[in-house]
């Protein structure tokens, strides 16, 4: 029994100090030292064969949606611009949890949803066999190199064989639920493959799994998420300013996310759409304000206030 | 590319740490804020490991090359450090194996017939000649030891020992007649921490009990701040002039090796890693070995880490002037284990490993277990003690393993009789030592058997008399409470245990630093 016992807590001592599940971590002393992350980036090309969609689509019906349902409320909007344009285009998101791929995938109709992948970091989510399976085959992932600052070839291919691409251009998840400043890089795809970006913004996620939460919160935590117009970009417009309009729509549906269409849009002309990237208080203020879960329904009048 | 060693600082995000205790080791969670000193990574070792002992023995620091010192008719005489170096046992070739042969092939070339090879052993045990044959390898213990001229070095024979004279300040020099007397004595160390090699392989290696007990009692240990530091080492200090009376009467070749810090072959190299970098593997490597050894018999966990061998990687070869050499072998031993240290602290963590220099192929004694974490782990500094005057010392070791009769009979009476009486190095090092030393059935264990010499458990203690003057407590967690009690220290059940009964010595919050050790490393305390 002594043995048994001591087996027992020897496992769990390590299953908690090695976060048995998640991420693990270095401690902060310890990050200088830390030596370069592997240059492994295991290819995944199989994983948009026929047979490997076949798969997804019984993972991702039979398991994962179940799964996100009964965890999280979604209400999604916007999604009849989709109708409007034809395949394939880039979605530009913001980003603040695990939770923003399940949300844009699972809200998108079936057929776009089969044919969009996901770019993922390649040194997070392309480091081991087992994490490159397991999200490709869950969630189309394709990895790009976040680290040099530019993509690799391979997402041009795959919006060239007609798959549309979700994008988180922060390059990472945001520690506090604000936005932070959009990379180039779903912006230079568009302006290199002549490719629409619809901009996408989501509220809810960081407040119901934020950065090192592993599962969401209990009690059905409220998502919500809007499609926006799609954008092209204009003849010689850079790829700067094309970034910086792609971010201006994104802000400017969390606005109409939060408040309503007509008064976002007057807020936009005016030029005073909201900063996503929040306000510059405390960081626990910050924090504080992200982790409030969004209304559902804000023009809904209450009988009981 | 090698990282160098560094100290962390224990926070929210840092997993439980592995301490060694004996024929084991736990995972420990150390209270937050607790530095932990890591070694340097292995540094890069010598490709061509032939081509760089070649490359010494012919371009020699601060001497001729070997091949001139080499003439026919002459009495060459090839000494060797003996098991205690390096820990863990090197896996075959040992390295000093594959020097001598290099030496022995340039002594052919020359035409010396009269070779003899020594292990420099002083007043350790005799090595069985299976010891023997993996130090020097088959070859030349097929050409040698059936003819009597490879042996262990005996302290004890009077006929075959030299007295040279005495150094200035009153110490007499007596060493092996066959080394003093002859025309080369040509020394192959391996220098695995920085307290040895230098003068002491021959002034310690090849001498008598008459001039070991100039530096090896409590007063120089005391005042050997620390011995891995030889300019602030009293004991280094007396082996130095008894090194330099030597180079007077003898003519001195001394070729020392460094090796990285490639302690834990796989799959035991959990064992040395980060332990925020574990992978899968090494976590379950880890489980495994623990709930494994937690099922085994005392003595198969005993076999299962001593037949343990290291996959050393040689550093450098240097040979040569003894004091020159050692200079730039020095430089490597430092390059490989110095870590900066800011400050000093309340309380120092030591696990104690199995193996120490003195129970190879043997049993970590009770004696041996203090000398360990006192004596070296203590003593690893460079500048000041990791742990402040006055505080304490937290050691790993449950103290349980027991005596050999075969390797330390001297010690059991030590234990049973000495430590009954009193702990204090200086008062027993008086009252008991000359005693022990010169006690018949010993010496004829020491010289006949395999058993230490007499003195030896007197000499353990001295190694730890620096830290018993200089800490205000030491507590050994995990430790049998009747032995702890023996050796003058206390016994607690969980590190939690230790600093409760540490608090009445260093307060409720001391700082704490837990010393990453094996693989070595030397504290540079600033």
């Amino acid at each position: 029994m002594g043995f048994l016992k001591d087996t027992v807590a020897d496992v769990r001592q390590v299953k908690d100090g090695w976060r048995w599940g998640r991420r693990p971590q270095v401690p902060r002393s310890a990050e200088p030292f830390v030596p370069p992350a592997s240059q492994n980036v295991y290819p995944n090309d199989w994983s948009r064969t026929p047979a490997a969609m076949l798969a997804r689509e019984v993972v991702q019906k039979v398991g994962l949606e179940p799964v996100f349902r009964s965890q999280v409320r979604v209400r999604a909007e916007g999604l009849d611009v989709l109708d409007r344009v034809a395949g394939p285009v880039i979605f530009a998101a913001n980003h603040a949890s695990h939770l923003d791929t399940p949300l844009i995938l699972l809200s998108l109709p079936d057929a776009w949803r089969r044919r969009t992948a996901v770019a993922a970091a390649a040194d997070y989510f392309f480091d081991t066999w087992w994490r490159a399976v397991g999200s490709s085959l869950v969630f189309n992932t394709m990895p790009i190199d976040r680290r040099g600052g530019s993509l690799s070839t391979t997402p041009g291919e795959v919006l060239a064989d007609g798959w549309s691409l979700v994008i988180f251009p922060e390059g990472t998840r945001s520690k506090d639920g604000w936005m932070r400043t959009f990379r180039m890089g779903a912006a230079y795809l568009a302006v290199e493959h002549g490719v629409p970006v619809v901009p996408v913004a989501h509220r809810g996620t960081f407040a119901a799994m934020p950065k090192g939460a592993a599962w969401p919160t209990r009690g059905r935590p409220q998502l919500t998420i809007r499609y926006g117009e799609p954008l092209a970009p204009a003849d010689g417009e850079s790829v700067r300013d094309f970034a910086r309009r792609v971010r201006g729509a994104v802000a400017r549906l969390l606005d109409e996310d939060q408040t309503d269409w007509y008064s976002s849009l007057l807020r936009a002309a005016s030029d005073a759409t909201p900063d996503p990237a929040g306000p510059d208080v405390a960081q626990w203020r910050r924090v504080w304000e992200s982790t409030q879960a969004p209304d559902a329904d804000p023009g809904r009048i209450r009988a009981w206030r | 590319m090698t990282r160098p060693g560094f100290v962390l600082e224990v926070d929210d995000r840092t997993p439980p740490l592995l301490v060694h205790e004996g024929l084991g080791f736990r995972l420990e969670e150390f209270p937050l804020g607790t530095r932990v000193v890591y070694p340097p990574e292995p540094i890069p070792s010598l490709r061509d490991v032939d081509e760089a002992i070649l490359d010494a023995l012919l371009h020699p620091v601060d001497a001729e090359p070997l091949p001139t010192l080499l003439k026919p008719g002459m009495r060459l005489t090839i000494a060797f450090d003996d098991l205690s170096l390096p820990l863990p046992t090197m896996r075959a070739p040992d390295i000093r194996g594959r020097i001598i042969e290099h030496v022995l092939e340039l002594a052919a070339r020359a035409g010396v017939d009269d070779v003899e090879l020594i292990a420099a052993n002083a007043l350790h045990r005799r090595m069985t000649e299976g010891e023997l044959r993996h130090i020097v390898g088959e070859r030349v213990f097929r050409s040698f030891f059936p003819q009597g001229a490879l042996s262990n070095f005996d302290a004890e024979d009077r006929a075959n020992l030299a007295h040279l004279g005495v150094t200035e300040k009153g110490e007499d020099v007596e060493i092996s007649k066959r080394a003093a007397e002859s025309d080369l004595l040509v020394y192959v160390n391996v220098n695995l921490v920085a307290m040895d090699g230098g003068h002491k392989s021959v002034g310690i290696g090849l001498a008598s009990y008459r001039s070991l007990r100039h530096h090896h009692n409590a007063r120089t240990m005391v005042h050997s701040r620390s011995f891995m530091d030889h300019e602030h080492s009293a004991m280094h200090s007396s082996a130095w002039r008894m090194g330099r009376l030597i180079k007077e009467h003898v003519k001195v070749f001394q070729i020392e090796t460094t090796l990285d810090n490639n302690v834990f072959p796989r799959p035991y190299d959990f064992l040395m890693k980060r332990e925020w970098e574990w992978s899968i593997r090494d976590q379950a490597s880890m489980l495994a070995m623990r709930r494994g050894l937690a099922l085994l018999p005392q003595k198969m966990r005993h076999r299962r880490f001593h037949d343990l061998r290291s996959a050393y990687g040689v550093t450098g070869v240097n040979a040569g002037e003894v004091e020159a050499v050692h200079e730039r072998t020095l430089r490597k031993v430092h390059q490989q284990q110095r870590v900066e240290v800011d400050g000093q602290t309340d309380v120092a963590v030591f696990g104690v490993p199995y193996l120490g220099p003195y129970n190879v192929n043997s049993w970590m004694n009770p004696i041996l277990a203090t000398c360990m974490g006192l004596g070296y782990y203590f003593n690893s500094y460079l500048g000041r003690p990791v742990v402040r005057p006055g505080g304490v010392a937290i050691l790993y070791h449950p103290l349980d393993e027991g005596f050999s009769t075969l390797h330390h009979p001297s010690y059991v009476d030590f234990y049973e009789e000495v430590l009954a009486e009193s702990t204090d190095p200086a008062v027993i090092g008086e009252k008991f030592e000359q005693q022990f030393a010169t006690d018949p059935w010993y010496i004829h264990l020491y010289r006949t058997s395999h058993a230490y010499h007499g003195v030896h458990p007197f000499y353990m203690w001295y190694w730890a008399a620096h830290a018993m003057d200089h800490l205000g407590d030491v507590i050994w967690v995990g430790a049998d409470r009747a032995a702890a009690a023996r050796l003058g220290f206390r016994a607690a059940s969980t590190l939690r245990d230790a600093l409760e009964i540490a608090s009445s010595t260093v307060g409720t919050s001391p700082s704490i630093t837990y010393l990453r050790n094996p693989p070595h490393l030397l504290a540079d305390v600033r």
